[in-house]
C-alpha cells in the first residue's frame, strides 16, 4: 500500500518536469526522424527492422537522460528533503522512484521502437523497397528492453552520484566513446554494460555471450551499481 | 590591463570548479589509461609477431587511437567554462547565478566573454600538449623496440598542432553554444554524441554532401589519420580546416552579441 502511494507520486513528479517531457517527446521525435533519415539514405536492400535497430544507439541518448533527470533533478534544489519527509523510509522510496522510472522509461522506448518501425516502413514503400521482408520480433522487444536497461543503469548511477553532469557524462563517454574505442582493440570490450546488451537487438554472432546472456551481463552491472547506490542512498545524509 | 585582470579572474575561477578538472582528466588520465592498454595490445602482436593483428605499427598511431577520449574532454572543459556561470545556487543559500555576481565586478560584457574565450584555449591548448606528448612517449615506452613503423618527426608535429587545433575550435564551439543555451546539459548531450561514432553530421552526411560542411566533420582531417580509418569524401584538410574555424568565429560573434545585448 505504501509502495503503491511512492509509486503515485513519484510518477506525479516524473510528469510534472519540464524536462522530463521534453526528454520523452524528443526521444520519440528523434526516433522518427532518424529512422525516415536512415531509410531515405540507405542505398543497400534493408527492411523497416534493420533501419529501427541502426537508430538505437542514438535513441539511448534519450533513455540514459531519462534516466539521470529523474533522480537529479531531486538534488537540484531541495526538493529531496520535501521527498524524504513526505517518504521517510528510503527503500520504499528508492523503489517508487524505480518503478516510476522504469514505467516512463517503457513507454518511451515501446513508443519510440513502434513509431521508428512505422516512418521506416512508411519511407522504404514510398522508395519502392521491400520494408519487411522478415520482421524479427525477438529483435524490435530486445532493442525496445535494451533503452530500458541501458536507462536504468545510468538512473542508480544518478542516485550514487546525487547529481546532473557528472553521471550524464559518465554514461554517455563509457556508451558513445569508451566502448567503441575499446571494440577497437580488445575482444574483451564485450564485457561493457553496453555492448552486452546491445546483443538483446543486434543480430552479429558474438563467440561468447548471447541475446539472453547479454541481457544477464548488463542486468548484473545494473545490480552491482544499484547494490552500491541503495546501500549509500540508505545510510548517508540526504 | 582590465582584459589581463578579467583574464586572471577568468583562469582563477576556472582552475577551482571541479568539473574543469574531470574535463583536464577525461583528456589526460582517460587518454593514458586507453593508450596504456592500447600500446600493450599491440606489443603483445607486434613481439608474436603477428602484425597483422593490430591496426597501429607504430607507437604514435597506438596513442592517437585515444584521441577522441580527447574531444570529450574538450567539450567539457568548454561548456563548463561559461555553463557553470548559470548553475543556480541551492534556494537555501538564495538560489544566485554567478553570472550575477561576475558581471556586477567586470560589467564589460565583451571584455568578460573574450576573457573566457582565452580561458578556454588556454586549458583546452595546455591540456591537449600534456595529452600528447604524454600518450606519446607512454605508448614509445611499452612499444619500445617492437615497433614496425616510424612517424616521421614533421608529420607528428603536424598531425600534435592539427589534433590541437580540433580540440581547441570544439572547446570554443562548445562554449558558443552553451553562452546561447545558457545551460550545461543541451550542449554537452549534442556534442559528445556528435564526436562519437554514432554523429548525427555522419549520418547526415548519407541526405545530402552539405553535410561535410558542418564543424566536425570539415575538420576531421586535422587528426591526420589514415584514410581507411576516416570516413571518405568531404573537405580537404586545410580548407576544412578553414571552413571549421569560420564556424567558431560566426558562432562565437553571434554568442557575443546575445550576451552583450540579452538580459543576462
Amino acid at each position: 500500500m505504501r509502495m503503491m502511494r511512492a509509486v503515485a507520486a513519484e510518477s506525479v513528479k516524473l510528469r510534472s518536469l519540464p524536462a522530463v517531457c521534453a526528454t520523452v517527446v524528443g526521444t520519440i521525435a528523434a526516433a522518427i526522424a532518424l529512422a525516415a533519415a536512415i531509410a531515405a539514405s540507405a542505398t543497400d536492400a534493408t527492411d523497416a527492422v534493420q533501419v529501427t535497430l541502426a537508430t538505437i544507439p542514438f535513441l539511448q541518448v534519450g533513455t540514459i537522460l531519462l534516466g539521470v533527470l529523474a533522480v537529479a533533478t531531486e538534488y537540484q534544489g531541495s526538493q529531496i528533503r520535501t521527498t524524504l519527509t513526505a517518504t521517510p523510509t528510503r527503500t520504499v522510496l528508492l523503489a517508487g522512484k524505480t518503478l516510476a522510472y522504469l514505467a516512463t522509461a517503457t513507454i518511451t522506448s515501446v513508443i519510440a521502437v513502434g513509431a521508428g518501425l512505422a516512418t521506416a516502413g512508411i519511407t522504404l514503400s514510398v522508395r519502392d523497397s521491400a520494408f519487411m521482408a522478415n520482421v524479427n520480433a525477438w529483435q524490435v522487444a530486445g532493442a525496445a528492453l535494451y533503452l530500458v536497461l541501458i536507462g536504468l543503469l545510468s538512473f542508480v548511477l544518478a542516485v550514487l552520484f546525487r547529481s546532473l553532469i557528472p553521471p550524464l557524462v559518465t554514461m554517455l563517454a563509457l556508451v558513445l566513446i569508451a566502448s567503441p574505442l575499446l571494440a577497437r582493440t580488445t575482444e574483451h570490450a564485450r564485457w561493457l554494460p553496453d555492448r552486452a546488451g546491445s546483443l538483446l537487438y543486434l543480430p552479429v554472432a558474438d563467440s561468447v555471450l548471447t541475446a539472453g546472456t547479454g541481457a544477464l551481463v548488463l542486468l548484473a552491472w545494473i545490480t552491482l551499481t544499484a547494490t552500491t547506490a541503495a546501500t549509500a542512498f540508505v545510510n548517508r545524509d540526504a | 590591463m582590465t582584459l589581463l585582470r578579467a583574464l586572471s579572474a577568468e583562469l582563477r575561477k576556472a582552475a577551482t570548479l571541479p568539473g574543469i578538472w574531470v574535463g583536464v582528466g577525461v583528456m589526460i588520465v582517460a587518454s593514458a589509461a586507453l593508450t596504456a592498454y592500447n600500446a600493450s595490445m599491440v606489443r603483445g602482436a607486434l613481439a608474436a609477431g603477428r602484425p597483422e593483428d593490430t591496426a597501429f605499427g607504430s607507437a604514435f598511431d597506438a596513442a592517437f587511437a585515444a584521441v577522441p577520449l580527447g574531444t570529450v574532454g574538450a567539450v567539457v572543459i568548454g561548456v563548463l567554462v561559461i555553463g557553470s556561470e548559470y548553475t543556480a545556487n541551492s534556494p537555501d543559500a538564495g538560489g544566485g547565478r554567478q553570472i550575477t555576481t561576475t558581471l556586477t565586478v567586470a560589467s564589460g560584457r565583451v571584455r568578460v566573454l573574450a576573457a573566457k574565450v582565452l580561458t578556454v584555449t588556454f586549458l583546452v591548448a595546455t591540456a591537449a600538449a600534456v595529452t600528447l606528448a604524454g600518450t606519446v612517449a607512454l605508448a614509445a615506452v611499452v612499444i619500445g623496440g617492437h615497433a614496425t613503423e616510424v612517424v616521421a618527426v614533421d608529420t607528428a608535429l603536424a598531425r600534435s598542432g592539427g589534433t590541437t587545433l580540433y580540440w581547441i575550435l570544439t572547446a570554443l564551439i562548445a562554449f558558443a553554444i552553451t553562452v546561447l543555451a545558457r545551460s550545461a546539459v543541451i550542449p554537452l548531450l549534442v556534442l559528445i554524441v556528435n564526436s562519437s561514432l554514432v554523429s548525427v553530421s555522419l549520418l547526415l552526411t548519407n541526405l545530402t554532401p552539405l553535410a561535410h560542411w558542418l564543424p566536425d566533420l570539415a575538420g576531421r582531417r586535422l587528426f591526420g589519420l589514415p584514410e581507411d580509418f576516416t570516413v571518405p569524401g568531404g573537405l580537404e584538410l586545410v580548407p576544412g580546416a578553414i571552413v571549421m574555424g569560420a564556424w567558431t568565429l560566426a558562432l562565437l560573434l553571434i554568442a557575443g552579441i546575445v550576451f552583450h545585448r540579452r538580459d543576462a
